[in-house]
C-alpha cells in the first residue's frame, strides 16, 4: 500500500509540475505555427507571475490573479511582437532582450512595491477541484481529477486548439503563415496579423502559466519562472508542435521533475545531483529517439516580408 | 536566412540591440564619490535583496553601515560568476574601501580582487580563503541548527523530521548535518530525509520537495534556501490545512513571523549586527588577519523559539535548549562543525 500511496502522490505532483509548462508551451505552439519563436516566453511568464500576484491581491481572488496575469503575460508579448513582426527584428536577440528585461523589470516594480528587502506576500490560493466521482479512481483520480482549475484549462485548452489548428480554416491559415508566409499572403491570409495575434496569444498562455506559478506557492520572488520559459521551448518541439502532444510531453516533463523529490524524499543512497540532472538527461533521450523525424515549421524566425523595411 | 547575411541589416540589427542593452543598463548608475562621507562600502549578492533572507539580511547590514558609520553604500546584484570580477574592479577602482562578497561563491574571485587592489579590505561571507586584505566572515550557524534539532527531535511524533536545502555547499550541508545530530542527541532513533532542490529561490520546486517529504510521514520540515523557503511553508500550510500535524522550521533569518501559525522557531544569523560588528573592527583597525567567525557566543547565532508557538514547547525542553546554548558559548557541547578555511589557509 505505501508504494501505491508513492504513485499516487508522484503522479499527482507530475500533473502539478506540468501544468505551468503545458500552458506556456501550449501558446509557444501556435506562435510557432505562425513562423515566430518567442525567446522572450520567460518574460512574458515571470510578469505573469508578478502580474498573477499583484491581480490577486488587488481583487481578492485567484481568478482575478489568473486574469490579471494573463493581460500582462500578453502585454509583454505584444512588445515581444511589435519589434520582431512590426520592425522585422531578428527573433532571437529580441526574444532575449524581452526575457532579460522582464527578468530586470519584474524586480524592479516588486521592489518598488513591496520594499527592497522583500516581504512574504499572503495570496488566495489556487485551490484544487475535485472532479465528483472520478478524483476517487484509485491512483490516477488525484493525479488527473483532482488538481487547479488551471490543469483542466490546460487539457481543454490542448484539445481545442489541436481541433483549431488542424481542422479549421483558421489554423490552415495560421500554419500556411507559419510553412510558406509568400504562398499564404498570395491566398489572401494577412501575414503580419496572423504573426502578430499569436504572438499574443503566446504571451497570453504563458502569463497564465506565470500566475499559475505564483499563485500554487503563494507568494510572487523575483525570478520565480526559473527558466521554465525555456523548457517550454524544448516541450514544444517534444510535442512536435502538435497540442495534444505538447500537454503529454509537458507532463513527462514534469514526472521528470517529480521523480526528482519523490527518490530523495525515498532516502535512497544516489547522489542527489542525478536526481537534479534527471529531467534534462531524460528530455536529451527523448528528444534523440521520439523527435527525430519531427519538423519545425519551415518559416519558424524566419522575419516576413524578406525585403525588410 | 537570406536576410542575416546582408550587412545594413546586420548593423541595424546591432544597432537596436545597443539601444535595447542601453534601456536596460540605465537602471544601474555607476558608484559616484561621495565627498562628505568618510569612507564607502559596497555589497554584492549573486541573488535579489528582496528574499527576506540571506540577501535582505546583508543589505539591512549595509544600510545600518550607512546609518551607524555616515559611510557612503552601493549595492550590486551580480548575475554570472563572469561578474564577480567585474563588480570587485568596479568598486576596488573607483576608491571604495570595504567589499562585502556575499557568499561562498566569491571566495576566488575575492582572492584575485584582493591581490590587485591591496588599499581595498573585502570581506567573503562563508568565504575559505584568507589573503592580508580578504577575510571570511563565518557565521556558525550550525550553532543554531544543532539547537532546532534538539527541537524537532523532541516535538516530532512520527518521529520522521526533513529537509529542504537549496545547492549542497558545504555550508548548507553543515547546517543540517548540526540539525541531525541535534535531534539524535534527543531522540536517537529520529529518520532525517534530505532533499537537495539546487536552486535558493525555486519556491515551486522547494513546494513539491516538501509535499514528497510530508508524505513520507514527515511532520517536522526546516530549510536551508532563501526566497524558496516560502515553498515550503505553503507546502506546510496546505498539510495543515488537511487537517495533518505538520510544523515548520525558519533558517538563516528569524522567519517567526513569515507564518506564525505555523513555525515554530528560526536558527537565524544576525547578518546586519555581523556587518556592523566587522566594519567596526576594520574601523578601528582591529580585523584579524584571518577568518572571523560570528557566532552564538558574540549572539550572532541563534535558534529563536517563536513567541507564538511557545505553548508547543514543554518547560523541560526550553530548559535543554537554554543550557545547551550555554554549552555551545562555554565549548562544553561538541557539534558537528563546518570546515570553512582548510588548515592549510588558516596557517598562511
Amino acid at each position: 500500500m505505501a508504494e501505491l500511496a508513492l504513485l499516487t502522490s508522484f503522479l499527482a505532483a507530475s500533473v502539478r509540475l506540468g501544468v505551468p509548462l503545458a500552458l506556456a508551451a501550449l501558446g509557444e505552439t501556435v506562435s510557432e505555427r505562425a513562423g515566430v519563436i518567442n525567446i522572450g516566453l520567460e518574460g512574458s511568464l515571470i510578469a505573469g507571475a508578478l502580474g498573477g500576484a499583484l491581480g490577486a491581491l488587488a481583487w481578492s481572488s485567484a481568478f482575478g490573479g489568473i486574469l490579471t496575469g494573463a493581460a500582462v503575460g500578453a502585454l509583454v508579448a505584444v512588445v515581444f511582437a511589435a519589434f520582431v513582426v512590426g520592425l522585422n527584428t531578428d527573433q532571437i536577440i529580441t526574444g532575449t532582450a524581452i526575457t532579460m528585461g522582464g527578468l530586470g523589470v519584474t524586480g524592479a516594480v516588486y521592489q518598488a512595491r513591496f520594499g527592497l528587502t522583500g516581504t512574504t506576500l499572503t495570496l488566495p490560493p489556487l485551490s484544487s477541484v475535485p472532479v465528483p466521482l472520478l478524483h476517487r479512481i484509485p491512483v490516477l483520480g488525484p493525479a488527473l481529477f483532482d488538481q487547479a482549475p488551471t490543469a483542466y484549462f490546460a487539457v481543454v485548452m490542448g484539445i481545442l486548439l489541436w481541433y483549431g489548428l488542424f481542422r479549421t480554416e483558421w489554423g490552415l491559415e495560421l500554419r500556411a503563415v507559419g510553412e510558406s508566409p509568400d504562398a499564404a499572403q498570395a491566398a489572401g491570409v494577412r501575414v503580419r496579423w496572423t504573426r502578430f495575434w499569436a504572438t499574443v496569444f503566446g504571451g497570453l498562455m504563458a502569463g497564465i502559466a506565470g500566475a499559475h506559478l505564483a499563485l500554487d506557492s503563494g507568494t510572487f520572488i523575483e525570478g520565480m519562472s526559473g527558466g521554465r520559459g525555456f523548457i517550454a521551448l524544448a516541450v514544444v518541439v517534444l510535442g512536435r508542435w502538435n497540442p495534444l502532444w505538447v500537454v503529454v510531453a509537458a507532463i513527462f516533463f514534469g514526472g521528470a521533475s517529480a521523480l526528482q523529490f519523490s527518490m530523495q524524499a525515498l532516502g535512497w543512497d544516489v547522489p542527489h545531483q542525478f536526481f537534479l540532472a534527471l529531467p534534462y538527461l531524460l528530455t536529451l533521450a527523448a528528444l534523440a529517439g521520439w523527435v527525430g523525424r519531427a519538423r519545425a515549421p519551415s518559416a519558424l524566425a524566419h522575419p516576413w516580408p524578406k525585403t525588410s523595411i | 536566412m537570406a536576410v542575416a547575411s546582408e550587412p545594413v541589416d546586420f548593423v541595424r540589427r546591432v544597432a537596436r540591440l545597443g539601444l535595447w542593452l542601453a534601456f536596460l543598463s540605465s537602471a544601474c548608475q555607476p558608484p559616484g564619490e561621495d565627498a562628505g562621507a568618510p569612507f564607502q562600502v559596497a555589497l554584492l549578492t549573486s541573488g535579489p535583496v528582496s528574499d527576506a533572507g540571506w540577501y535582505a539580511g546583508a543589505y539591512e547590514g549595509l544600510q545600518m553601515i550607512a546609518d551607524s558609520f555616515g559611510a557612503h553604500i552601493s549595492h550590486q546584484q551580480t548575475r554570472t560568476p563572469a561578474e564577480f570580477d567585474e563588480a570587485f574592479f568596479a568598486y576596488a577602482s573607483s576608491g571604495y574601501d570595504l567589499i562585502f562578497a556575499h557568499g561562498f561563491e566569491y571566495q576566488d574571485a575575492a582572492i584575485r580582487a584582493g591581490a590587485e587592489f591591496p588599499e581595498t579590505t573585502i570581506i567573503v561571507s562563508a568565504g575559505g580563503r584568507v589573503a592580508h586584505n580578504v577575510i571570511p566572515l563565518i557565521f556558525q550557524l550550525e550553532e543554531g541548527s544543532y539547537l532546532a534539532g534538539i527541537a524537532a527531535g523532541s516535538l516530532t511524533k512520527t518521529g520522521v523530521i526533513g529537509m529542504v536545502g537549496g545547492v549542497a555547499i558545504p555550508p548548507a550541508e553543515g547546517t543540517f548535518d548540526a540539525f541531525e545530530a541535534g535531534a539524535k542527541s534527543v531522540r536517537p532513533d529520529v529518520e532525517v530525509l534530505v532533499t537537495w532542490i539546487g536552486s535558493w529561490n525555486d519556491v515551486t520546486a522547494a513546494k513539491e520537495a516538501a509535499v514528497a517529504l510530508l508524505r513520507r510521514d514527515v511532520d517536522i520540515l526546516i530549510h536551508n534556501t532563501d526566497a524558496a523557503s516560502f515553498g515550503v511553508f505553503q507546502a506546510v500550510r496546505e498539510a495543515r490545512g488537511d487537517g495533518r500535524d505538520v510544523w515548520a522550521m525558519g533558517m538563516n533569518r528569524d522567519q517567526n513571523d513569515v507564518a506564525p501559525e505555523l513555525i515554530l522557531g528560526s536558527a537565524v544569523i544576525r547578518i546586519p549586527e555581523g556587518f556592523v560588528e566587522i566594519t567596526r573592527l576594520w574601523y578601528d583597525g582591529d580585523l584579524p588577519g584571518e577568518a572571523y567567525y560570528a557566532g552564538s557566543k558574540a549572539s550572532l547565532v541563534d535558534y529563536v523559539v517563536n513567541p507564538a508557538r511557545v505553548a508547543e514547547y514543554t518547560p523541560e525542553l526550553l530548559a535543554l535548549l537554554e543550557e545547551t546554548r550555554t554549552g555551545i558559548r562555554e565549548g562544553t557541547v561538541d557539534i558537528p562543525r563546518i570546515q570553512f578555511v582548510s588548515d592549510e589557509e588558516a596557517n598562511r
